[in-house]
């Protein structure tokens, strides 16, 4: 039996093979609510922040929201919680579909791997038993026919698998962990720890009435807020017609799309590519939709070939689109469709791939590093194709690929190639273009990262109103708001689509609907930066300064060259020191005693 | 004077074109030239660009030549000889 507010926990220790379960107290469950804030909280209180992220040592946490597998609108997300070999940081991974909500069902709000098999192993969690079983016969195999064959041992259709595919396996440091087929965990490569534990996959059927909550009272809330959902213009009508790629084109004409590895601002084939292109050339199949959802954002998808998938979504358009100077819709999705498949994060790996071809091209790289492959040229529909299986397989320089852009122009002698922060590649929006992102990228508790407080929604959308792209007065203080509401999202187990139509009053609201917390929306967003605040507590503690929260050298000194962004550098140094000083940490970006004190946090 | 607008999103699915062409008099605003597509195109521009309170929609996007009107006159912003607009009707992705 679940039961919110008391976190139960299977524990499962790789090196032994065994499992236990283990109840949280409930005053931790207050303090940190779940998903994100929890899972961070158990992580940073187990493992020592300097540790391999590839050693056993890791902790490898999937965690539900306290609301996940509710009837609250969206509320089927799940986070995957460890410290990230990409980054070096804390990472922490969200992914919706059905897979998070069959986890309560089962039984569990968390599941935390710990150590590492002998052999390829897999868990199975089925009628309320769990069990470790052999993977050595899907260990290789994508993650579409690992889904499947899975499902099928189980006995059970409706089981719900998350795993990895070869990328993970062969620990590719942004491997995802992908569920229900599509959808993906995708950064800071939690996949790449999943691998390193030689732990294939999670195979879950649960039952709906071990899951106990006071129904009534959040179905009052509920059908309030999906009234608002619908109603809104974007949850309502823009993201479920043209999804998260309509903003190709919103993004291209204000002058902030990052183009040919951040080299321009804007894209001459946008046109092509951009979501609007999806439905008139006929790619879009239907619009789908995860548990519990009104919105439908996501795109099932068919190639003239007959191949069909999911996606491109607008980031995984970007990365392997304007980032690397394609406008090849049919290739873009074909890479897309291959990163689901092998287990791969589409922005890093279109954006290494961007890096590469800015390698290649400026002499960095030489032909015969790429044996028979194409040419790794800006527009070339091919390249994106062959090196996205080269990485996840790391064959040739697929192997240099699989480290990210970050270590890849290190090795190759440009380490200013990389469009990354804290190692983990930019987003599809230019700092510059878009000054509130410039201060989110470089704070982001994970790196490079457009989920960790998403200014592109006042800064561009106008959404809850419209700010100054380049005013940097009243950024540090959006920042700070929009990275601790973004924490409690990710920790309630909502999807952040909703916040577009939603406010902290409303999650406020859902929060105290389910428990007895009874929170003001002051005492909720405290909660948001107690979580921020342990994250970064991890990352300091984890070898990480000051000097880390900075953006790569060419959006900081060299102006945007085209569009109507023109001429603009990100302003980082005129937002950090009071976006510090309003987070209560000192000048070094460490969080003081009273602050510390004053969220309930200790010295790790 | 030439205006051209170039149409994304959910107009594109209402007119079934990608831009459109528009000769104007002088001295006129943003909200004369959403009137007047609405006189062409069954007002679905000012239900989708223009809030009750006659103020910019929210979510809603009127660029020219790259800029906000959000950061110019708003509605009231002026239009030159050779302004390309570009317009979107409340809009999000991530």
């Amino acid at each position: 039996m679940s039961k919110i507010g008391e976190a139960k926990i299977l524990r499962v220790d790789l090196t032994k093979g065994e499992t236990k379960e283990e109840t949280l107290a409930p005053e931790m469950v207050k303090k940190y609510l779940g998903g994100r804030g929890l899972a961070s909280k158990l992580l940073a209180d187990e493992i020592d922040p300097g540790i391999d992220a590839l050693s056993p040592e890791n902790r490898l946490i999937f965690a539900n929201g306290l609301l996940t597998g509710t009837n609250a609108s969206t509320g089927g997300r799940y986070m995957v919680v460890t410290k990230g070999p990409l980054t070096g940081t804390i990472a922490s991974s969200n992914s919706g579909g059905y897979f998070g909500a069959e986890l309560r069902f089962a039984g569990y709000d968390m599941i935390v791997f710990q150590g590492k098999s002998e052999k390829p192993v897999y868990l199975q969690l089925m009628d309320g038993k769990a069990e470790l079983k052999d993977a050595s016969h899907v260990w290789g195999k994508k993650v579409d026919e690992t889904t499947d064959i899975l499902v099928e041992e189980s006995g059970d259709e409706r089981a719900k698998v998350s795993c990895i595919g070869p990328a993970g396996e062969n620990q590719v440091l942004f491997a995802s962990i992908m569920n229900d087929k599509n959808r993906a965990a995708g950064r800071t490569g939690v996949g790449a720890v999943m691998g390193s534990k030689n732990l294939k996959a999670l195979v879950v059927r649960g039952d709906k009435s071990n899951f106990d909550y006071d129904k009534e009272s959040l179905m009052k809330v509920v059908k309030k807020q999906t009234q608002i959902l619908k109603d809104d213009g974007v949850t309502g009508e823009g993201l479920p017609t043209y999804g998260t790629k309509v903003l190709d084109n919103i993004i291209n004409e204000t002058g902030g799309y990052p183009t040919r590895n951040f080299q321009e601002a804007t894209f001459e084939g946008t046109e092509e590519i951009s979501g609007e292109a999806l439905v008139e050339k006929g790619y879009l199949q239907k619009k789908k939709a995860c548990y519990a959802c009104p919105i439908a954002c996501g795109r099932d998808t068919k190639l003239p070939s007959g191949r069909s998938g999911e996606g491109p979504e607008y980031e995984t358009g970007w990365s392997f689109g304007a980032a690397c100077g394609v406008n090849d819709l049919n290739a873009i999705t074909e890479a897309n469709y291959m990163c689901n498949e092998l287990g791969l994060d589409t922005i890093s790996a279109g954006a290494t791939i961007a890096a590469a071809m800015e390698l290649y091209e400026k002499g960095h790289i030489d032909r015969e590093k790429l044996n028979n492959g194409p040419e790794l040229k800006f527009g070339s529909s091919e390249a994106i194709v062959y090196y996205t299986k080269a990485m996840a397989y790391r064959e040739g320089i697929g192997d240099d690929l699989a480290l990210g852009s970050a270590r890849l122009g290190e090795k190759y002698g440009m380490p200013g190639v990389s469009m990354a922060v804290k190692k983990q590649e930019l987003p599809a929006y230019d700092p510059r273009a878009l000054q509130g992102m410039a201060l989110n990228y470089a704070t982001s508790n994970r790196g490079g990262c457009h989920v960790r407080g998403y200014l592109v929604s006042p800064e561009v959308l106008g959404v809850p109103e419209k700010l100054d792209p380049q005013d940097l007065d009243s950024k540090p203080e959006w920042a700070k708001t929009y990275q601790d509401l973004t924490a409690l999202i990710d920790s309630i187990g909502v999807c952040l689509f909703t916040s577009f139509a939603l406010n902290a009053d409303d999650y406020c609201e859902l929060v105290n609907a389910v428990t007895d917390y009874d929170l003001s929306t002051d005492e909720f967003m405290e909660i948001g930066d107690r979580i921020y605040t342990l994250e970064r507590q991890f990352n300091l503690e984890a070898g990480l300064t000051k000097a880390d929260d900075t953006l790569p050298k060419r959006l900081l000194e060299e102006g945007i060259p085209d569009g109507p962004m023109k001429g603009k550098v990100a302003h980082l140094d005129k937002m950090l020191p009071k976006y510090y000083e309003l987070r209560g940490w000192d000048e070094n970006g460490v969080p003081t005693a009273d602050t510390l004190n004053k969220l309930g946090l200790e010295v790790l | 004077m030439a205006i051209k607008v170039k149409l994304y999103s959910l107009f594109r699915k209402y007119i079934d074109d990608r831009q459109v062409e528009l000769d104007y008099e002088e001295n006129k605003t943003i909200r004369d030239l959403i009137k007047s597509l609405d006189d062409k195109y069954d007002s679905v521009f000012s239900q989708k660009l223009i809030g009750e309170d006659e103020a910019i929609n929210p979510g809603a996007i009127i660029l020219v030549n790259g800029q906000n009107i959000h950061h110019l006159d708003k509605l009231d912003t002026e239009l030159k000889d050779g302004d390309i607009l570009a317009i979107f009707p409340p809009s999000a992705g991530g």
